[in-house]
């Protein structure tokens, strides 16, 4: 077969898929199985991009949403207990609204913007492969030159989402027993121990002496 | 790549984010009582940032970091006033974040790195810059305004804020995917110069998109609904930052994007702003009539401002510019007196913030109820006023501009407008105050002295406006 | 064969499906966080699709700073949420209505 035809195929698979899930995470019932569409959705993006090859992104696209902010996501979902019934409230009521919406916005813009005169462009040689060079080095080269000042900044924002989720969520509470290796570890025995010397008892009866209760560590 | 000469010319921002993170450090190792040095600290980092801001700033406009970032002129001025607003915000607030036992440390960084997004952002020479430093900004205003964590207010409010911010930056973004695959480029130099757009309606798709983003980050109506909850719902702290820095940002955003980037199409973006603008006094005005409470009466009333604003913006021409600057910062510092006296008047587990709170001022603190009514007469446009200039201003050049409907759709409005600060200047002055309550302002020197001299100031550059002006027509490239 | 045309109406059809998805679920704010990243799932696709048509670098770099954002928006807009439903028990849109006018 038409290796082109191949490639074609595939991107309508993976479409059909993508879209199937981005209307599952919009419609389904379960927060979870929401999450998890999401999950495929991605997942089929990154395959598309394969197919233009735009390896390096499809791959980050995986490692970075599907790895990482879909897992939060889901591990948020399953931490608060949310009561279905009542966020579900009015979603057949906003349906019709939001179908005719999403169709009309689509039409306009798949019939305005010039879907045909796009359609005749074909998916030439890959602008990487045509510079020598792998998409990530090619990718790579523009980030730490041409690109280097939003680089630095997006680090400042990395640096913001840090603090403020931390801000926001850490809680000390007051009277919570928690381990403190370095007191721990820092421990002298003299100061833990108390040897103490008493005069031997004439008449041994049941009586033990005292011995000091070994002390927590302090929190 | 790279050379030493552009980081000479980040040398503003570079000096902020190291500052800003010893400051996230000193918060993590500091105890008790030696907090209060982040607080002055914050402080003279903000004016050392100024005083960088203006001193380096070369002769003409220079570029550096291939076209992403651009020092000019407008971007010095824009970057000096959102520094200096945010350092009186630091002034007023402090008692404010004590009080409700909002962590400092936490404030002040997620502030300064916020500052940092506003000096990206309105030196931005790229769709690129303009996106981080948004995000940047917007991304630590979303936590500034959760940072009150027990409060159901706060948290509400900022629900609200991100999910709207959020949809507005995806709006924003997708426009720019189009602009980007019309024109080939993310640099607005080269997008101003593209001749023969390869898809024109993409191109339009694109525009209508960005001025989605931009008339929310601005909060004109249709877009401001997030604004009278996230007015009120934020620690005043937090409010005044989006009352005044931001606004100044979010001018220098729509001139960068709409001027620099998108100037070719001002014929079509003009009239889809001058329908913004005039939404947004209608809205702002009218709905400010109704509220009771201040923060709320501020909020609407900001709405209105960003109309004015915009009405500069239509003209599309460097008077236009220099109009709306004018009246960004005009707007930004009699606003950071509002929230001032507000701030001033909380005290633990009290919120001066309905206007029946403000009763009888007058008969309690009379030196603050005249630094009220000066800022009232500033936001309503009172001459001989700072606010009155503004207002003039803008509506001169718009007039100049053949907008003459527009102009009087903006004085009719002003005049309405003049109700409600007025309602709560007589509240001061003739009403008595309620039994039981006792609002006086905080014994704290340094905010009443500072807050008194920024109420003042409206005052004394309502009556010599004339150099800030000539300043904000220099930087546009008009020598009167 | 493949062409521009294709991938960009995929981006349409998500940009529209997370757009319709806002205002259907317009009470569930989980759903309204995964229709935000649908939306920049969408505009991801167009700066792809039009960065290999167009052979320019430009439009994947920019993909790459908009994953890096929308990760750091996430973990920010989690964190919001967790705190609403520790102060409000809801993350009801709907019953968030403390403050009107």
């Amino acid at each position: 077969m038409n290796p082109q035809l191949i490639q074609l195929i595939m991107f309508y698979a993976f479409g059909a898929v993508a879209v199937g899930a981005a209307l599952a995470v919009i419609t389904l019932r379960n927060s979870v199985h929401a999450v998890l569409s999401l999950v495929l959705t991605f997942f089929s993006v990154a395959c598309i991009w394969l197919l233009a090859e735009a390896e390096f992104l499809a791959i980050a696209l995986i490692v970075v949403y599907v790895g990482a902010v879909m897992v939060l996501f889901l591990f948020v979902v399953m931490m608060l207990d949310i009561k279905m019934e009542q966020v579900r409230e009015g979603f057949a009521r906003y349906l019709p609204v939001g179908i005719i919406v999403a169709l009309v916005m689509l039409a306009e813009m798949i019939g305005m913007i010039g879907v045909r005169a796009m359609g005749l462009h074909v998916m030439g040689e890959d602008p990487a492969a045509a510079a020598g060079l792998s998409n990530t080095a090619w990718l790579g080269h523009a980030l730490y030159t041409q690109f280097l000042l939003p680089f630095e900044i997006a680090a400042i924002i990395l640096t913001v989402g840090i603090v403020a989720a931390v801000a926001l969520t850490l809680r000390h509470r007051g009277g919570v027993r928690h381990q403190s290796a370095a007191e721990q570890v820092a421990v002298d025995p003299r100061t833990r121990m108390r040897i103490v010397k008493m005069a031997s008892e004439t008449m041994p009866t049941e009586t033990v002496p005292p011995v000091a209760p070994s002390q927590e560590t302090s929190p | 790549m790279p050379t030493f000469n552009d980081f000479l010319i980040l040398l503003p921002e570079a000096y902020l984010t190291v500052a800003a993170c010893v400051i996230l450090l000193m918060d993590a190792f500091l105890k008790g009582g030696q907090r209060v040095a982040i607080h002055w600290l914050s402080i003279i980092v903000l004016l050392v940032g100024a005083w960088l801001v203006i001193d380096g700033q070369p002769a003409t406009a220079v570029s550096g970091f291939s076209g992403m970032f651009i020092r000019d002129p407008v971007a010095e001025i824009l970057k000096v006033f959102s520094l200096l607003t945010t350092a009186l915000m630091f002034i007023y607030s402090r008692g404010y974040l004590r009080d409700r036992n909002i962590n400092e440390g936490e404030y002040y960084a997620l502030t300064l790195f916020a500052v940092i997004g506003i000096m990206v952002l309105v030196s931005a020479g790229s769709l690129v810059t303009v996106y981080l430093g948004l995000e940047l900004l917007t991304l630590s205003s979303y936590a500034l305004v959760a940072l009150n964590r027990d409060s159901k207010l706060s948290s509400e409010a900022a629900i609200k804020y991100f999910v709207l911010g959020a949809l507005a930056s995806g709006m924003l973004l997708y426009g720019m995917s189009m602009i980007y695959g019309a024109t080939h480029s993310l640099d607005l130099a080269t997008i101003l110069h593209v001749q023969n757009v390869e898809w024109r309606n993409l191109m339009l798709f694109g525009v209508v998109f960005a001025i989605v983003g931009i008339g929310f980050k601005l909060g004109a109506a249709p877009f401001h609904m997030w604004i009278p909850d996230v007015y009120q719902g934020a620690p005043t702290a937090v409010t005044i930052f989006i009352g005044t820095a931001q606004k100044i940002a979010a001018f220098g955003m729509a001139y960068r994007l709409l001027d620099s980037g998108l100037g070719a199409y001002a014929h079509e973006w003009r009239m889809m702003l001058a329908v913004l603008a005039v939404l947004s006094l209608a809205i702002g005005n009218l709905l400010a009539i109704v509220q009771t409470n201040l923060k709320r009466l501020l909020a609407y009333s900001t709405i209105s401002h960003m109309g004015f604003l915009l009405l500069g913006l239509v003209e599309a021409n460097p008077a236009g510019y220099s109009a709306a600057m004018f009246y960004a910062i005009s707007y930004a510092l009699t606003s950071a007196a509002a929230f001032g006296i507000i701030l001033a008047m909380s005290r633990a587990g009290f919120e001066c913030e309905e206007i029946d709170d403000f009763k009888g001022l007058n008969q309690r603190s009379p030196w603050f109820a005249f630094l009220m009514m000066l800022v009232m007469f500033s936001l309503a446009g009172v001459p001989p006023l700072f606010g009155f200039f503004g207002k003039l201003l803008v509506l001169q050049s718009a007039i100049d501009a053949g907008f003459l409907w527009l102009a009087v759709v903006g004085a009719v409005f002003a005049i309405i407008g003049l109700y409600y600060y007025l309602r709560v200047v007589k509240v001061m002055y003739f009403d008595a105050p309620v039994e039981g309550t006792d609002v006086r302002a905080q014994p704290d020197m340094p905010l009443r002295f500072v807050l008194s001299l920024n109420a003042l100031a409206l005052l004394a550059l309502g009556i010599a406006w004339g150099p800030l002006f000539a300043w904000c027509q220099r930087a546009f490239g008009i020598t009167a | 064969m493949i062409t521009l045309a294709h991938f960009i109406v995929l981006g349409a059809v998500l940009f529209c499906i997370a757009v319709a998805g806002v205002f259907i679920n317009r009470k569930n704010v989980i759903v309204l966080l995964m229709a935000i990243e649908l939306m920049l799932l969408a505009v991801n696709i167009n700066f792809v699709a039009f960065s290999r048509f167009l052979g320019d670098v430009q439009g994947q770099v920019f993909v790459f700073f908009i994953l890096t954002v929308a990760a750091a928006e996430s973990a920010i807009g989690l964190a919001i949420l967790t705190l609403l439903f520790r102060n409000r028990s809801t993350i009801n849109v709907a019953e968030i209505d403390s403050m009107k006018g």
